[in-house]
């Protein structure tokens, strides 16, 4: 029936039949009508933005109870409904109160956690009354032969998290090619032993390699430190920094005879109590078996990276550099270090201290920490939803609502191109006087809270500049920065660049012979460092001659990422490509 | 002279001025084909030398949005004295900052549900970011003045674009004056180019782009 014709049929369909029919008729077709209308746009709103679920509320709420344990009352234990980000600490006599319009769900409880204890819940009826909270201390018993856990094991409950960092660096630090040919100078088959590397400068020794790389097997003194070792032992549950390794430190420590000057108080326990597993985490309402899960606030600092992301070298007896021509006495003292007898050859995690300890307190970045951009979100991650416990784990444990603020997936991303890209940014800028042409550039470290590049000192970045004229030709430096020889000697266009205007970011290793860029184990000082603080714009001028003071030329600037130095990539012969980060032009 | 024409010719003369006046608006138009972009959409096409009138910003609304770790839209181009709006639509806190030296901020973390503004007073390109996620990347043109359109998925423009400036209530926007100016474009991923337009007195010039990709330029050589 279509709707011209609507008029005409249904006078005489309703002949004879009452008023209130034609009413209730009509009615119903305005119903229908309406309902048609309503869907229609819901479909179409549907499709024009998927819906955001709500942060689910529930009607106000007033919990109240104890934590206690075998010894009292526990003082200042974090209460709260599973999930929620809202807390209250327990009093001197382990009281709590708290008022809440979480919802409840799944079967109701509480939870309570602090440093120290396991995580513990108590069930909580509708009117908001639970029973004590009973919390149990965790023993610092430590054992060195403890049998770590595959990641396979995590993979069960915590899926998505596990296949996120399986992608990473961290997943797969000891098998990793490169480290493995710095460390023994072979090529991929391991079988000739040439080229710069550790083994053989140092044949008689494991090194520290293994205590970054391999943190599991080179935390047990019985066990060899020699990668290869490592990576053929069946002792050896994962070739890299496995979810069971980091979970299971309690704190980061001082250790002044580390390399890094810290280390992890590991609490490495067999199961007990049934099935459970120990894991410290940054979460003290998390309850449930076969996890024995307990907080530990040191999750959620930068100080959990200082036990790898920092190499501190003394210098052999009797041995001194001149930190002086390289870095402030506050730079030197943020690094650690007093004296003139030690290198610092990594220092990230010092690097990004000594940024916060300078910061003021309303300044915005204070409180900034390794895990807000190393284990952010990122849109590959999304939806929010459902992150952290997935598949059937959902149904065993009550499927806990957490806000996405306060889940931090395992990516680990750094040194990548879609990280660089965000953590420097470049603007260009260009002057006339006549038959002069100043180009200038900054250069920002923009969401790097450490120096740019950090870590491993092969890794370096260049600024490359040029400028021409407005037929194309390319005009004459007179005055600015070059690149220097390590950016490469020979043909630009195969990517070798020293001599040309432009800067170069790295901190440079040299020997007592005057080589640079070399290897930590060879380094008698530090030559230069001339890497981006974070938030700091280096601003450089090029100057260039005009040969035609009418002339309209232009200039462009692009930095480049070289995860190996120009040098060490051709002594070891590895194709190592450069990473674009941006271009600009003027 | 018959009587009838001349009546005719007596009625299109007293007629002639107050149509001429309402069509004088001039125009530009035109297309924007880059080379090595899925799409022509999003291209800042702007007069560089276009004339700058005082504008009434008082009923504007200039919004740069978070939401799912984006920021929307990619390029929001205003001009010089907008005040822009950065709320926090998404689940997660976020951290917008700049460091570009059209305008240095840094609105410190906020949550969900919160709102912060800032006036871009400065002509040039403004690089946003986000301080917690990385990926997080927008653009802020800020203008000299009103004469400026963004291409649409087809790649094409008009300036003055009517849709642009009553999306953002930007009033009092006078005609393109009749006369010649200078063209020029911006996208983050092309070259930038330029051309010498004359805007008529009535209809509208037509001018195509051909853009490249490579590196971007700045809105204005000062």
């Amino acid at each position: 029936m279509s709707l011209e014709t609507l008029p005409l049929v249904l006078p005489a369909k309703l002949e004879g039949r009452s008023m209130s029919h034609l009413l209730k008729f009509l009615a119903a077709i305005m119903v229908t009508v309406v309902f048609g209308l309503v869907a229609v746009s819901s479909l179409r709103a549907q499709n024009a933005a998927p819906p955001q679920p709500a942060p689910p509320k529930g009607p106000p709420l007033i919990v109240e109870g104890r934590v206690v344990s075998q010894y009292g009352p526990v003082k200042g234990a974090q209460v709260r409904l599973p999930g929620q980000s809202q807390m209250v600490l327990t009093d001197n006599q382990g009281h709590y109160d708290l008022k809440t319009t979480a919802p409840v769900m799944g079967r109701p409880m509480v939870t309570a956690g602090k440093a120290g204890w396991f995580n513990n819940a108590a069930s909580l009826s509708w009117g908001g009354q639970a029973g004590d909270i009973t919390l149990y201390p965790v023993f610092l018993q430590d054992d060195p032969s403890y049998q770590y856990y595959s990641p396979l094991v995590c993979f069960r409950c915590h899926g998505r998290l596990t296949r996120i960092w399986d992608q990473s660096k961290m997943a797969h630090a000891t098998s990793n090619p490169l480290l493995l040919q710095m460390y023994y100078g072979t090529e991929q088959e391991r079988l000739n032993g040439k080229g710069i590397a550790y083994k053989i400068a140092e044949p008689n020794s494991q090194g520290n390699c293994a205590q970054c790389h391999a943190p599991g097997a080179a935390s047990d003194p019985k066990r060899s430190r020699d990668l290869d070792e490592i990576l053929r032992s069946p002792l050896t549950t994962w070739d890299g920094i496995s979810c069971d390794y980091c979970h299971k430190t309690r704190k980061v420590l001082p250790a002044p005879l580390s390399p890094s000057g810290f280390a992890p108080a590991l609490v490495r326990q067999y199961p007990f109590q049934g099935r459970s597993i120990l894991v410290f985490g940054p979460y003290s309402d998390v309850v449930t078996q076969p996890m024995a899960a307990s907080y530990a606030p040191v999750f959620k600092q930068g100080e959990f990276c200082s036990s790898c992301h920092s190499h501190l070298k003394p210098l052999p007896a009797g041995n001194k550099w001149d930190p002086s021509k390289v870095y402030t006495p506050d730079e030197m003292a943020g690094f650690g270090i007093k004296g003139n007898t030690v290198l610092p050859v990594q220092t990230t995690f010092q690097e990004w201290k000594q940024w916060q300890d300078g910061l003021g307190p309303k300044d915005p970045n204070k409180g900034k920490r390794c895990q807000f951009c190393h284990m952010s979100w990122q849109k590959r991650l999304l939806p929010y939803d459902n992150y952290v416990v997935e598949g059937m784990a959902q149904h065993m444990f009550n499927a806990t609502y957490r806000s996405p603020n306060d889940l931090h997936p395992h990516h680990f991303e750094g040194g990548t191109k879609n990280q660089l890209q965000n953590a420097v940014a470049l603007e260009v800028n260009g002057k006339l006087d006549k038959k002069i042409f100043t180009v200038t550039v900054r250069i920002s470290n923009t969401n790097g809270g450490h120096w740019v590049p950090t870590g491993e000192t092969m890794r370096n970045m260049l600024l490359l500049v040029s400028a021409k004229s407005l037929e194309d030709k390319p005009l004459k430096l007179i005055k600015g920065p070059r690149l220097p020889a390590w950016a490469g000697r020979g043909d630009p266009a195969k990517g070798d660049y020293a001599g040309l205007p432009g800067y170069a970011f790295a901190r440079v290793l040299a020997d007592g012979e005057g080589n640079l860029n070399v290897p930590f184990w060879k380094a008698t000082r530090i030559a230069s460092d001339t890497r981006l603080r974070p938030k700091s714009t280096l601003k450089l001028e090029f100057v260039y001659q005009l040969t035609d003071p009418s002339d309209e030329p232009s200039a462009e600037a692009q930095l480049i990422y070289r995860p190996v130095v120009r040098p060490l990539a051709k002594a070891k012969g590895w194709e190592v490509k450069d990473i674009p980060v941006t271009a600009k032009a003027w | 002279m018959p009587r009838k024409t001349l009546f005719a010719f007596i009625l299109a003369l007293l007629l002639a001025p107050p149509l001429a006046g309402g069509a004088s608006a001039g125009q530009i138009k035109g297309t924007v084909k880059p080379q090595g972009l899925r799409s022509p959409e999003g291209v800042l096409v702007y007069l560089s030398n276009g004339p700058e009138v005082m504008l009434d910003l008082s009923g504007a609304k200039f919004v740069m949005d978070q939401r799912q770790l984006t920021f929307i839209p990619y390029v929001l181009p205003v001009p010089v004295g907008a005040k822009v709006s950065f709320p926090n639509n998404d689940k997660v806190a976020h951290n917008v900052f700049s460091l570009s030296q059209a305008k240095k901020f840094n609105l410190g973390s906020y949550k969900p549900g919160q709102s912060i503004e800032v006036t871009f007073d400065q002509p040039g390109v403004v690089e946003l970011r986000c301080d917690v996620h990385q990926e997080m990347k927008a653009y802020i043109l800020v203008l000299k003045n009103p004469y400026y359109a963004l291409t649409d998925a087809q790649g094409n423009f008009a300036i003055p674009d009517s849709k642009l400036l009553a999306a953002h209530g930007i009033k009092g926007v006078p005609p393109l004056p009749e006369g010649k100016y200078l063209m020029k474009t911006w996208h983050e991923k092309l070259r930038g180019d330029r051309a010498k337009v004359e805007a008529p007195a009535t209809g509208a010039a037509d001018v195509t782009f051909r853009l490249k990709r490579g590196p971007s330029g700045v809105l204005y050589k000062r």
